[in-house]
């Protein structure tokens, strides 16, 4: 079968030293990006995105993605013991996870997540690996006005998701359209907005954007917090970490619901990791026979969520790789990487390059097992490296925000680029604004752009075109439908 | 919030006028049988002025007076610490080398930030240093900024 034929030769790639060596560090350096506050995984794909450059794009990918399932369980290691989320996808483990710690259930907590985990982003490759192909061979009969539906889907969802207020996801997604826009021109060649600058004129990477947005954005704003002391944390050991048949026996359904919902979640265009976990969470409590538990250190309340943040990880890998659509911030990072490496991403990269495909696949695997063993045998290692202080660790984050923006084009343009978007980052946090959605606009917008000029090249100006063809049709409608939604909530609220 | 959001208002407004006005007056806006390179922009223009309105007609119905959402005190102090320090470092980069500055800059910003013994920040910043020179020069060649006769 062409299918198995398929696996044997990501295996093949996968099991090559370098790109084992390369899982193993994707998962360390994750758990640690993860655990540690401040840093989350558009961070910290950021910022390791230049150190790939020198790279095979497979091997580039296979820590990529290695470092993002890494960063799902890393960010457990701290909701459950210091009550801070380490990242946004863990901020409902701290409900229950910390309860469970302060009873002295630390452990088995986080060996619940770190099972969970496993299982669920196991299923999710498994997933990944019947769905893709057949998507993407879908896909391939998408024109541009099913290509333009699609991205407009994705960023409005994306927007729909990203914070408390609407208005300003939209304002900041039109911000990332509009910053998409100077550079050439692909079809007209007018330089746009360059001002007579060359580095204008070669339009603004996404990469030193995200970075500063991400990376020194969060650095700036966890400076503010610096001076406030954290709390000690306990000591675990391995044999702490192995959840008893008891737990076991109570979670197992939390796990499968936590899974299947993460996956598919996961696959929708702009919704990740945090919608799936948030979602899994209130599905539990729900079915739950004592909900009232919950929030007092119910375990379903942390296998749930944690088992549904590394299938959504995984589930939003399929739409970046059969469609080239990122469903959330991470997954724009690394399309962008994608594209730099000199990948099309797209339904296409399935038949062009299936080393990278199949590889990225296969070494999911191995990455899982990675995660499991990791996250168990290592654990009190992990929990030491929470403690290492905020004052060492700031310095060191922009350090390493200033060589990767630099090492993108060898020039300091991109790091002053990152520096300017690391204050607007920094107050678009504070005001409430979302750099997810501007981050992923940047990365659409050339593409959205393009695909909607061909768009109205073949319908010759008609904007019926988005609308009589069947599949652009139904993309719009729920694109439209997600720009609606909100904005009827607000009014019905009053 | 309400007065930050009504200054953001504002600029976004302005911004977004000019984005419109320039892609008009600078750009074509129908190119050879589709649409030309102010299409977009001006587009953009337009949805991002009409959200900015927006904006500033929510902050005047909003009854949140807010108090102050810029930090005070050690936190500002902090906060612009960390800026003030990775401005001068960028604007020197050319001058003293991306090796040698990493280490100073690590040096200056654990001792200020943290107060920890000497040894232990010199420590880490050499160790930071090596390790990007090993990373990045020696693995992935990138060519730093150097500083004069230095080998940094």
């Amino acid at each position: 079968m062409d299918f198995l034929s398929n696996l044997q030769l990501g295996f093949s790639i996968a099991f090559t030293p370098f790109n084992l060596m390369m899982a193993v560090a994707g998962v360390t350096v994750g758990i640690l990006i993860g655990a540690l506050p401040g840093v989350g995984p558009p961070s910290g794909v950021a910022m390791l995105l230049p150190l790939t450059f020198g790279m095979d794009p497979t091997s580039g990918i296979i820590m990529l993605a290695a470092l993002y399932a890494g960063t799902m369980y890393g960010g457990t290691i701290t909701a459950v013991l210091i009550n801070t989320p380490g990242e946004s996808a863990s901020v409902v483990t701290c409900l229950d996870g910390y309860q469970m710690a302060l009873q002295g259930r630390a452990g088995a907590a986080l060996g619940i997540a770190a099972i969970g985990s496993f299982i669920a982003g196991t299923v999710g490759v498994v997933l990944l690996m019947l769905v893709s192909p057949a998507l993407a061979k879908w896909a391939l009969s998408f024109g541009p006005p099913e290509t333009f539906a699609l991205m407009l889907l994705g960023l409005t969802t994306c927007t729909m998701l990203a914070g408390d207020d609407p208005l300003k996801g939209y304002i900041s997604m039109v911000l990332g359209l509009m910053l998409a826009m100077v550079g050439y021109d692909i079809i007209s060649g007018d330089a746009r907005y360059g001002f007579g600058i060359p580095e204008m004129m070669d339009g603004v990477d996404f990469l030193p954007v995200a970075i500063g947005l991400f990376g020194l954005g969060e650095v700036l704003h966890g400076a503010e917090q610096a001076g406030k002391a954290q709390p000690a944390t306990g000591r675990l050991r391995l044999r702490d970490v192995l959840p008893g048949m008891a737990d076991w026996a109570r979670c197992k359904w939390a796990i499968v619901r936590g899974t299947a919902m993460g996956f598919a979640v996961g696959v929708l265009p702009g919704a990740g990791p945090t919608v799936a976990s948030f979602l899994a969470y209130t599905v539990e409590k729900r079915v739950a026979k004592e909900p009232e538990k919950f929030g007092k250190g119910e375990i379903k309340g942390v296998a749930g969520p944690e088992s549904a943040n590394n299938a959504a990880a995984t589930g939003a890998m399929v739409p970046m790789l059969t469609l080239g659509i990122p469903g959330s911030a991470t997954t724009a990072i690394m399309l962008g990487g994608l594209m730099m490496w000199g990948l099309r991403p797209g339904p296409m990269l399935f038949e062009k390059n299936p080393q990278f495909v199949w590889g990225l696949i296969a070494s999911q695997y191995i990455a899982n097992i990675l995660l499991l063993i990791l996250s168990t045998l290592f654990i009190p290692l992990f929990v030491r490296a929470v403690r290492i202080p905020y004052s060492i660790l700031m310095p060191l984050i922009v350090v390493f925000c200033i060589t990767g923006a630099y090492s993108l084009k060898n020039n300091v343009w991109d790091v002053g680029q990152m520096l300017v978007f690391g204050v607007i980052g920094y107050l678009m946090k504070k005001l409430g604004y979302s750099p997810a959605a501007l981050v992923l606009a940047l990365v659409l917008g050339p593409l959205a752009e393009r695909a909607l000029r061909q768009s109205l090249i073949i319908s010759d100006a008609g904007v019926g075109i988005f609308f009589t063809r069947p599949i652009s049709g139904v993309l719009m409608v729920l694109a439209l439908l997600a720009v609606a939604v909100p904005v009827v909530r607000a009014f019905l609220r009053k | 919030m309400r007065s930050a959001d009504r200054a953001t208002a504002v600029f976004l407004f302005a911004l977004s006028v000019a984005f419109a006005a320039g892609a008009l007056k600078y750009y074509s806006w129908w190119g050879p049988g589709g649409p030309g390179s102010a299409f977009l922009p001006f587009c953009l223009g337009i949805v991002m002025a009409l959200l900015a309105l927006l904006l500033l007609f929510k902050s005047f119905r909003s009854s949140d007076t807010g108090s102050g959402w810029l930090p005070r005190g050690e936190g500002l102090r902090n906060m612009l610490v960390v800026l003030g320090a990775t401005v001068l470092f960028v604007a020197l980069l050319k001058t003293i080398g991306m090796i040698l500055g990493t280490a100073l800059y690590l040096t200056i910003m654990i001792r200020t930030l943290g107060r920890h013994p000497w040894w232990m920040t010199v420590a880490i910043a050499v160790a930071a240093a090596g390790f990007n020179w090993l990373i990045f020069v020696h693995w992935l060649r990138v060519p730093f900024p150097e500083m004069g006769i230095w080998i940094f």
